[in-house]
């Protein structure tokens, strides 16, 4: 427990760090946020554009693409705000980066995830907090539970970016594949998941887990189902569990770049 | 007007030594292609129809291949005039015998025919893969061959005037994801234009986006004459005004520019 409580006082250090970090370049981190909460808004238009002309899609109304935008953009920006270092792990690996993380008496892998927080994926955060508040106006139990699977896309999104990154290890350059890989899963993620079926929909639960960010929470919420919810956290958890053992069967191969590296 | 076609021919060149890098990209255009075709699948039989706007699904794969193949070539137009701003290295473009303007339109049209035609033939392959063969006409293709370069024509003149701010705004960003959004959405590149609710439509076939994304996809897809000509019409208007624009603002800009040896 006092291993959790530890972990947990270095995660909110970080946290304040890398906001007063962001905070020292204002214009740049508020242009940043503005410029993807414009971005995801763009989607949404596109779906309330495509929804008044065919209001259902199987089953799914705007409002369930509205849920699935704010679990999504809401999920990943949490995720990468506070890891922001998930993003960048195959270039850190790749030119042998890791060295200055393996001296603190840290586990790398929080540690290094923690050490950077993304910009505009404060703007995802809030983005899809917002557009969930105001177009879907929820009651407390599911505002309360649309906060818990958040964290839990959160969760996903960070072992799948732990995943990828690790490839990096075993093929040298990975940033391309970790990226389009990345990219495959958002865009997945990010569609009503009834249209995927057969072969595609086993790979959306497996190697590309992109039903456990769109299909199982947003039926959680629209149902008030703790089934699809604990569905959501087990898929979540099962992803982190594989991208840890992914990163540490590839750290015993990672080679020192010899860098000389400081850190602020 | 050769050293321009020369620029172009180099930046083509160069930017096939990169091949590897263009070709990872096309990935990400499998992946929304094939999402594409499942939602229209889906939305055509639950319509029951077989035409949506005017399209059937082959053709509407089709539209896609070619929208998607528009936006996803573009260069980082702005951005380079951006930084050429901002790095001084503009200083050094205005002492070269040739027009700045003109010179960065030679050098991203051939990064960007490039990229198109790989984005195409990629995104052609998959959809003869999942919907087959277009029923294709010569008028047609011909009709699309004209409106292509206008298109990317038009969309540099934009983005131009976009990295041309940098003069005055601290950030250009902002301003480029905005254009680059607006054009993706407004310009029909997620639905053809037909799709938008009445009232908007008659707005968007006379905005510029119209132009640069929907109209030549249509084009391809339809072969229809009426909007060709409209379409060809509204482009070459279209880059009139802004190729104006970019003078008067271009001239105003020079002034900001202070430069001294070294």
């Amino acid at each position: 427990m006092s291993w959790l409580t530890s972990y947990a006082n270095l995660a909110s250090a970080y946290i304040k760090i890398n906001f007063k970090s962001l905070l020292a370049y204002r214009g740049a981190f508020i242009s940043q946020m503005v410029a993807m909460f414009i971005n995801d808004f763009v989607w949404i238009a596109f779906w309330c554009l495509f929804f008044t002309r065919f209001p259902v899609v199987k089953g799914w109304g705007v409002n369930d693409v509205i849920t699935l935008w704010a679990i999504a953009a809401s999920g990943f920006g949490l995720a990468h705000m506070i890891m922001g270092n998930a993003l960048a792990l195959p270039g850190i690996i790749m030119r042998g980066e890791l060295d200055s993380w393996l001296l603190y008496p840290r586990a790398v892998l929080p540690h290094l995830l923690l050490g950077k927080s993304s910009a505009s994926s404060w703007g995802d955060f809030l983005f899809g907090i917002v557009v969930y508040v105001i177009f879907v106006k929820p009651d407390l139990p599911h505002f309360t539970l649309l906060m818990a699977l958040i964290c839990s896309v959160a969760v996903l999104f960070v072992g799948f970016s732990v995943f990828t990154g690790s490839l990096a290890f075993f093929m040298g350059s990975a940033e391309s594949v970790s990226t389009q890989l990345r990219i495959a899963m958002i865009t997945f993620s990010t569609y009503p998941s009834p249209i995927f079926q057969g072969f595609v929909k086993i790979l959306l639960f497996t190697l590309l887990p992109a039903m456990f960010v769109s299909h199982l929470p947003v039926s959680a919420l629209r149902n008030m189902s703790m089934i699809d919810a604990l569905y959501s956290f087990g898929g979540a958890l099962g992803v982190l569990f594989a991208g840890i053992i992914m990163f540490y069967v590839g750290l015993r191969r990672y080679e020192s770049g010899n860098l000389m590296e400081m850190r602020g | 007007m050769s050293k321009y076609f020369y620029i172009a021919l180099t930046s083509i060149r160069s930017r096939l030594a990169y091949l590897g890098e263009l070709g990872s990209k096309t990935i990400f255009l499998f992946v929304v292609l094939y999402i594409f075709l499942c939602l229209w699948k889906v939305t055509y039989a639950e319509t029951n129809q077989s035409s949506l706007g005017g399209l059937s699904l082959k053709q509407m794969l089709w539209y896609l291949v070619v929208t998607e193949s528009i936006i996803m070539s573009l260069p980082t137009i702005a951005t380079l005039v951006d930084q050429d701003v901002r790095t001084g290295a503009l200083a050094m473009q205005l002492v070269r015998p040739m027009s700045y303007p003109l010179n960065m339109l030679a050098q991203t049209s051939g990064e960007r025919v490039l990229s198109f035609a790989l984005n195409f033939l990629v995104g052609s392959i998959i959809a003869l893969t999942f919907v087959g063969p277009l029923d294709f006409n010569i008028s047609g293709i011909a009709m699309f061959l004209l409106l292509i370069p206008l298109s990317f024509a038009l969309d540099f003149t934009i983005y131009f005037l976009i990295g041309l701010a940098a003069f005055w705004l601290e950030d250009t960003t902002g301003l480029t994801l905005i254009y680059s959004r607006m054009t993706m959405i407004l310009g029909g590149m997620l639905i053809p234009l037909e799709l938008f609710p009445d009232g908007w439509q008659q707005i968007l076939r006379v905005l510029p986006f119209s132009a640069i994304v929907y109209g030549p996809a249509r084009v391809f897809v339809t072969g229809d004459l009426q909007v060709f000509l409209s379409v060809l019409i509204q482009q070459i208007v279209a880059i009139l005004v802004f190729a104006f624009v970019i003078r008067i603002v271009y001239n105003l800009a020079l002034r900001r520019v202070f430069s001294h040896g070294g």
